[in-house]
């Protein structure tokens, strides 16, 4: 059985609008969704990286899954669209309340050095104008070497034709560069009209140059990759992670296969940790 | 296309494997609507499926031939037929069309196959008393 998974579902600060987007995406069939915090920084004023706020806060109870016996996850992501190389910090520590971190650069120095070098997990492929740059194969494999995904959205599609065209074109041309590896079929969906079923995303891979198994993995397999190497990415070489140790912080227990330590140890003083083989 | 094989010797059996048997495809389809309401006629919904055909895929597209073989009106659904070869056209179109007549839509593929009798059942409606 796959698990199919929908990594950005817009933010909006309209709780009902988020609610049913949430109801139709677990309506649909997706078994995990993230909630997508965009942030713009410029060299203007200085902005805050936005705060994501506590699922229990959107929605009481999660809806169940059709098909499943288990509520929807939904999973907190921050994109951080770059025009510059200063804008990404990744010792911020604002960033480490996300699950997902991803990117959307805008040059060809940015998107080389974010597919080679920069500690993400989701690399957005521009859909709503011309590619400002070509994609080549080297940092394009390279970042399929390292686990970072590419993301093509979809809902700009549905919305305006002169879009359907930037999207599909775009989608080929990764395409031809990637092979159809490492690429997830998201929305970027505002509406809960906007949103698409999982097998509706398979066929759509298709139109974009995707295999018949490549299509449905976009959709499942290698977003449940994403999330695993996101969840890597937050670990120390992969082994050790520490977590607030709260009341209601049961919601967002993800199952560890490695030593949990408590916080607030970073406060207090302690041998260095002893890292286990795993 | 039939393939006949012979795996074993002593247990002669025929293995036949029938590829693209069916000519068509069958898919039931929902028109969800921002505002539940409004209603659209058989000839208005098939009208609107070939727009929205016309305006991804060109006049080529628009001549892909498909039927309405059932509609409920009440609940805006649909089965609709269409050659195998052409599905994924109608298919895709159906997912890209966004809106009518300037209200949002979301067609929701509820079941596709290529035998209409699998359409019948439905497992995720089953409910279990």
């Amino acid at each position: 059985m796959s698990v199919f998974m929908d990594l950005n579902l817009s933010f909006t600060a309209e709780r009902s609008r988020l609610r049913s987007l949430i109801e139709t995406a677990a309506h649909l069939g997706f078994s995990t969704v993230a909630i997508n915090y965009v942030h713009e920084p410029t060299t203007k004023k200085k902005q805050e990286v936005p705060t994501p706020t506590p699922i229990n806060e959107l929605i009481d109870q999660l809806p169940i899954v059709q098909g499943r016996s288990r509520p929807i996850r939904v999973l907190n992501r921050l994109t951080v669209v770059m025009s510059e190389s200063s804008y990404f910090r990744p010792a911020d520590p604002a960033y480490r309340s996300f699950d997902l971190l991803a990117i959307s650069p805008a040059t060809e120095k940015l998107f080389h050095a974010a597919c080679m070098s920069y500690d993400i997990d989701i690399i957005c492929v521009p859909v709503t104008e011309k590619l400002p740059f070509t994609l080549k194969r080297a940092p394009v494999n390279g970042a399929v070497d390292r686990g970072v995904v590419f993301e093509v959205s979809y809902s700009a599609a549905i919305r305006d034709s002169t879009m359907r065209r930037y999207t599909i074109a775009n989608a080929n041309s990764l395409m031809e560069s990637c092979k159809g590896k490492g690429v997830i079929l998201s929305s970027a969906a505002e509406k809960a009209l906007e949103l698409r079923g999982p097998y509706d995303l398979t066929n759509l891979g298709l139109l974009f140059g995707l295999s018949d198994k490549d299509a449905k993995e976009a959709v499942s397999s290698t977003c449940r990759s994403v999330l695993l190497h996101a969840e890597s990415r937050r670990t120390a070489n992969g082994i050790i992670y520490t977590t607030k140790s709260c009341s209601d912080s049961s919601c967002q227990q993800e199952a560890p296969d490695s030593e949990l330590c408590d916080a607030p140890a970073a406060k207090r003083l302690r041998p260095p940790p002893r890292v286990t083989d795993s | 296309m039939r393939r006949v094989d012979r795996k074993d010797e002593s247990t002669v059996y025929q293995r036949v494997v029938l590829k693209n048997a069916s000519p068509y495809h069958y898919m039931k389809v929902c028109l969800v609507l921002e505002d539940e309401s409004t209603r659209l006629s058989a000839v208005e919904f098939k009208c609107f499926i070939i727009s929205g055909l016309k305006s991804l895929f060109g006049e080529v597209g628009a001549a892909l031939t498909f039927d309405l073989l059932k509609y409920d009106e009440d609940t805006l659904t649909a089965l609709l037929r269409v050659c195998s070869r052409g599905l994924v056209k109608l298919w895709s179109s159906l997912t890209l069309l966004g809106s009518y007549q300037n209200q949002a839509c979301a067609f929701r593929v509820l079941q596709v196959s290529p035998y209409l009798l699998a359409l019948t059942g439905n497992s995720r409606e089953l409910q279990l008393y």
